[in-house]
């Protein structure tokens, strides 16, 4: 058993591209769900919005890829717009319901074989990233690598995750800056109780329209990385569990703080990479009996996975508040 | 129920048509020897071939390399730029009156081929769907959605009973619809080989203990320790995502079919063919579903259940033993949501997704209803199943469930409380 | 005007004049000289029951009116009507000299009317200043273009908190401006309340059962607070239970009983008023909710 082989992997999978998207979809989610109690279970939907945005701009209608990104951020506001003007008022958990109901409407309808000439349907979609890498600063030769162990990555690997955490730190500040702000504070009056909002004069609707649409392009930039760093997308990668491992990540970090979801983000990687690696390496032992390998080989994913739903679980019943969470804050939600 | 109507095939020709305007049109004069081609023969037994049958093929991006028209003796080849994935599209507003693909199969099919290999593609036609009149075809998808929105009820009632009296939305509901259908399988198929009605049975006792089970030494716990109810329904959630994988894990991902009533005669009634197993799932779900109504509504329990949906306190104070009507609750709901996947089962096959693409479903019906009011969720969960079904008439059956998800965000926009709730009063 | 808390346009009555509204006969429906709120064939029923019925009412403008009645008597929903929360089903009222066409609660609220609520809405995990700088009208900085520049906002906040700070003060809660308010006891959280609705400078404040958990010397400092407010302009309506506590401080009393009113007049002659004894005492019912 290596471990330095396992801990590189984590890391490697902890600073990666996967956690840039996830720390973008969570970031949104705490916008939502966090700051304005609104229980958005359709965070993925923005993300598809995004990532097929991209693709079918580019792979399609042949635009440029930056035309392509817009379009996909665009997309993401239209969806927020949209699904915000019939739900909004609805009960919360109808809210989440709907929301749910409507990412798995797109997600069936885009990975549909009437799609296919548009969106490639089933089969997903690809388009050339060029106009993205040709800005890569980082030499990009077969042999460059950049890192230590198995916590190294390629030049190309490296560009995307640069950009990409340049943009979460963007997108914190930004976060950080509206939310102290007598904005916020509307905000966060309408998650506690938005009736006593309204009887202050708030237009609850319009800031919860305003949070909404921000968290929902924030879920369309982790499209957007999504879609450059596999240069395409695919209709499974978007299916509604994507939305309940950022809310993992959220939780995990701290819901309603500047930087919970993004360390929030980069353990849920890091752990969930940790437990895969670590299975691997242990179906490969000697000592190991035969059965219990044969039984190992091969589900690492599906067991990571469901360590994710035990964490989620133990998460609630020892440390609801997350990492960088306020315990006293938590308490006071039990009623 | 795998039918298309032409104008579905006509959408996807006018779609494909326009996304790919110039692309590049290949076949006939090859250069090379070695060809790699796609190919195939449309035919009904072995004596009617069709010939002028359109059939397109595009690369995986969507884009078109060819397209042929069938021969007298049915044959159609398509050459292809080498080897990959390709999408093999039959047009079916080219094949005559009375004639579609067979149930089963889809107009368009992904084949990969070798370079320089041909690869034959199976497009079955058959006579019977095109053939029948609408009318029977729409009783028929009736009948289907009546059963679908009897499995979808029968697994909400715990769903719904359980949100009345504690509050918590179990996103976890769905996985023990899975659970029922895969515990029913091992033992019909895997342990001992039980008779599916016994296996059943086991089944019912299994999931109401897990439950029960799970209300004592979990949420009951957590509500004692002044646990929010949010962080209640994500512990729902974590608890979905472990189930699921867990029964991925020992059951496997492909769907398997239990081993008793698979192969049976249909009875025909006046426009309906029904088979002595979809019958019986209806008239069971029926039966159980009056039966449940009559204990909520003529029992001492049922008086204490709707008594602690409406205050649990009140009801605590007068005396009723809130914490046992709760455990009484998820027994009984996890039971019947492990029945529901039994008869969604042998609908359909199992799969550990089974239960969660039911959940959505689920939702939309209890939602629909008007949340805690137990006989909306019943009529909600029979339009959601009813819609799903019936709009297979007019759409593909991949799409069928954008309808009922559709019809939901839709009655919400109108009234939002749903359609049997009440609004509640403010301050 | 920072520390203007009675941003009201009509000045109270000069020293030595008689109340105008001590002209008005004690009748129901009876029209005020000065009405901040005129109500007009006001109904909402719930099912079967008519929880409001109101043919014509008229609060007067800068004074105290209490609205008393027993439980169930629709004194909250006639609250809710009256500030868009709940919708009539038939009626039409006017604010301030103009007619409510479309009652949304947040407008109304805009144009000054502001209320409370009978189980307090304390904003749990917002500190208690921030409850109540929450309150504040026309703040620039909850404007999402202009949020993120905190130089463009940080006057106007630091005016805002200084204001907020005296409100506090005056309802002993000064010293637990930085605690969250959900920590509170339910009496503090009242008064956080009323702090939070006059933060907004209302011209009409609607205050459903302000006292009620609230320590009896602070709910009468509470309520001569209030009284001042009114002698300044502010109009003042108030939902309370019992009769007995409301003819200390209030100006006019109207009486409701089964969602219609029964009788209205000066607190001294209306707690004699035999209909209004026997809504009380003869025909009391047990209803869902006041």
């Amino acid at each position: 058993m290596d471990f330095d082989i396992i801990f590189g992997n984590a890391a490697r999978a902890a600073f990666g591209p996967e956690a840039v998207i996830l720390a973008l979809a969570a970031v949104g989610l705490n916008v939502h769900f966090g700051f304005t109690g609104l229980l958005n279970f359709g965070q993925v939907g923005f993300l598809l919005l995004g990532a097929y945005g991209t693709s079918v701009s580019v792979a399609t209608f042949g635009w440029s890829l930056w035309v392509g990104v817009v379009v996909g951020l665009v997309l993401s506001v239209a969806l927020a717009v949209a699904l915000g003007f019939p739900t909004l008022r609805l009960h919360a958990v109808m809210f989440a319901i709907v929301t749910i109901a409507a990412a798995e409407i797109i997600r069936i309808l885009i990975g549909s074989t009437d799609a296919i000439g548009l969106t490639g349907g089933p089969l997903s979609v690809s388009f050339d990233a060029g106009a993205f890498y040709d800005l890569n600063p980082y030499p990009d030769g077969p042999h460059d690598r950049y890192g230590i162990g198995t916590f190294e990555f390629t030049g190309q690997q490296l560009w995307v995750i640069t950009v990409g955490w340049v943009l979460v730190a963007l997108v914190c500040l930004a976060v950080f800056l509206i939310v102290r702000s007598p904005w916020g504070r509307v905000l966060k009056s309408i998650r506690e109780d938005e009736d006593a909002a309204r009887s202050l004069g708030k237009n609850v609707f319009s800031y919860k329209m305003q949070a909404l649409v921000i968290g929902g392009v924030i879920g369309g930039m982790g499209g957007v990385i999504d879609a450059i760093k596999t240069s395409g997308a695919d209709p499974n990668g978007f299916r509604p569990q994507v939305t309940f491992f950022a809310y993992t990540a959220l939780l995990l970090g701290g819901s309603a703080t500047y930087l919970g979801p993004v360390l929030g983000a980069i353990l849920f990687w890091f752990l969930r990479e940790w437990i895969e690696s670590f299975l691997r390496q242990l179906t490969a032992e000697a000592w190991l009996p035969d059965a219990a390998a044969d039984f190992l080989d091969g589900t690492e994913g599906v067991i990571s996975v469901a360590m994710v739903g035990l964490a989620l679980v133990l998460l609630m019943l020892f440390r609801p508040q997350g990492i960088v969470g306020n315990r006293t804050e938590m308490q006071l939600d039990a009623r | 129920m795998r039918r298309w109507v032409a104008l579905a095939g006509f959408v996807l020709c006018l779609v494909l048509a326009w996304a790919v305007p110039g692309a590049a049109q290949s076949g006939g004069d090859a250069e090379s020897t070695e060809q790699t081609v796609v190919e195939g023969t449309l035919r009904l037994g072995f004596d009617q071939f069709f010939s002028g049958i359109k059939i397109t093929v595009a690369d995986e991006a969507g884009a078109r390399v060819g397209q042929a028209i069938t021969d007298a003796d049915g044959r159609w080849s398509v050459e292809v730029p080498g080897a990959g994935t390709y999408l093999v599209t039959l047009d079916e507003a080219s094949l005559p009156d009375g004639v579609s693909l067979r149930e089963g199969y889809e107009s368009t099919t992904p084949v990969t081929v070798a370079q320089g290999a041909s690869r034959a593609v199976v497009f079955a036609v058959g006579e019977a769907p095109k053939g029948t009149p609408f009318g029977e075809r729409a009783a028929q998808t009736v009948f289907n959605g009546l059963k679908f929105g009897l499995i979808i009820a029968m697994s909400a009632i715990g769903l719904s009973l359980i949100y009345g009296t504690t509050g918590l939305v179990n996103f976890a509901h769905g996985e023990l619809v899975t659970f029922g259908a895969v515990i029913a399988w091992f033992f019909n198929s895997s342990w001992g080989g039980l008779n599916l009605i016994v296996a059943a049975i086991l089944t019912m006792v299994v999931c109401g203990m897990l439950g029960a089970g799970l209300e004592t030494g979990l949420f009951r716990p957590m509500r004692r320790r002044r646990l929010g109810i949010f962080q209640l329904v994500v512990v729902t959630i974590g608890l979905s995502l472990l189930g699921r994988q867990l029964i991925q894990l020992f059951f496997g991902a492909e769907p398997l079919p239990y081993s008793d009533y698979q192969v049976q005669e249909r009875w025909e009634f006046g426009p309906w063919a029904v088979t002595p197993r979809e019958l019986i799932t209806v008239v069971v779900i029926f039966a159980v579903l009056v039966a449940v109504g009559l204990m909520l509504h003529g029992t001492r329990f049922g008086k204490a259940t709707r008594a602690v949906s409406d205050n649990a306190s009140l009801a605590e104070a007068s005396g009723i033993n809130v914490n046992r009507i709760v455990v009484m609750v998820w027994a009984i709901g996890a039971a019947l949501a492990g029945l529901g996947g039994v008869f969604q089962g042998l609908d359909t096959d199992i799969d550990p997704f089974l239960g969660f693409q039911l959940l959505l479903l689920i939702f939309a019906g209890v939602e629909l209803g008007g949340l805690g009011t137990a006989f909306g969720a019943l009529a909600g969960s029979l339009i959601i199943g009813m819609s799903t079904e019936v709009s297979t008439l007019w759409i593909s059956p991949e799409l069928k469930f954008v309808v009922p998800l559709a019809a939901l965000i839709l009655v919400l926009l109108l009234r939002p409380q749903g359609l049997f709730g009440i609004k509640a009063r403010v301050g | 005007m920072p520390d203007d808390l009675t941003p009201r346009p009509e000045p109270g009555p000069a020293a030595g004049e008689i109340e105008p509204i001590l002209t008005v006969p004690p009748e129901v429906g009876a029209p005020k000289p000065n009405p901040i709120l005129v109500v007009d064939n006001l109904t909402r029923s719930f099912g079967g029951l008519r929880a409001v019925d109101v043919d014509h009412l008229e609060m007067e403008r800068g004074v105290v009116t209490a609205l008393i009645g027993p439980n169930g008597a629709g004194k909250t929903t006639l609250f809710n009507l009256l500030t868009g929360f709940d919708r009539a089903d038939t009626g039409r009222w006017s604010f301030d000299g103009q007619p409510v066409t479309s009652p949304s609660p947040d407008q109304l609220a805009r144009k000054g009317m502001i209320r409370t609520f009978q189980l307090t809405k304390s904003l749990a995990k917002l500190t208690v200043l921030d409850n109540v700088l929450l309150g504040a009208p026309g703040q620039v900085g909850e404007r999402l273009p202009v949020a993120p520049f905190r130089s463009r906002w940080r006057h106007q906040e630091q005016a805002n908190t200084e204001r907020a700070e005296e409100l506090l003060e005056r309802f002993n809660l000064a010293h637990m401006r930085d605690e969250l308010a959900g920590t509170l006891s339910g009496g503090q959280r009242k008064l956080l309340e009323v702090a939070r609705a006059l933060m907004a400078e209302p011209v009409l404040i609607m205050l459903d059962e302000p006292m009620a958990g609230v320590n009896p010397a602070l709910a009468q400092s509470l309520m001569r607070h209030i009284t001042l407010l009114a002698y300044e302009g502010l109009s003042v309506v108030f939902i309370e239970h019992a009769m007995d506590v409301v003819t200390g401080i209030s100006d006019w009393v109207v009486v409701l009983a089964q969602g219609r009113v029964i009788a209205e007049g000066p607190p001294w002659k209306v707690i004699h008023d035999d209909e209004v004894i026997d809504a009380y005492l003869g025909r009391r019912r047990a209803g869902a909710g006041s």
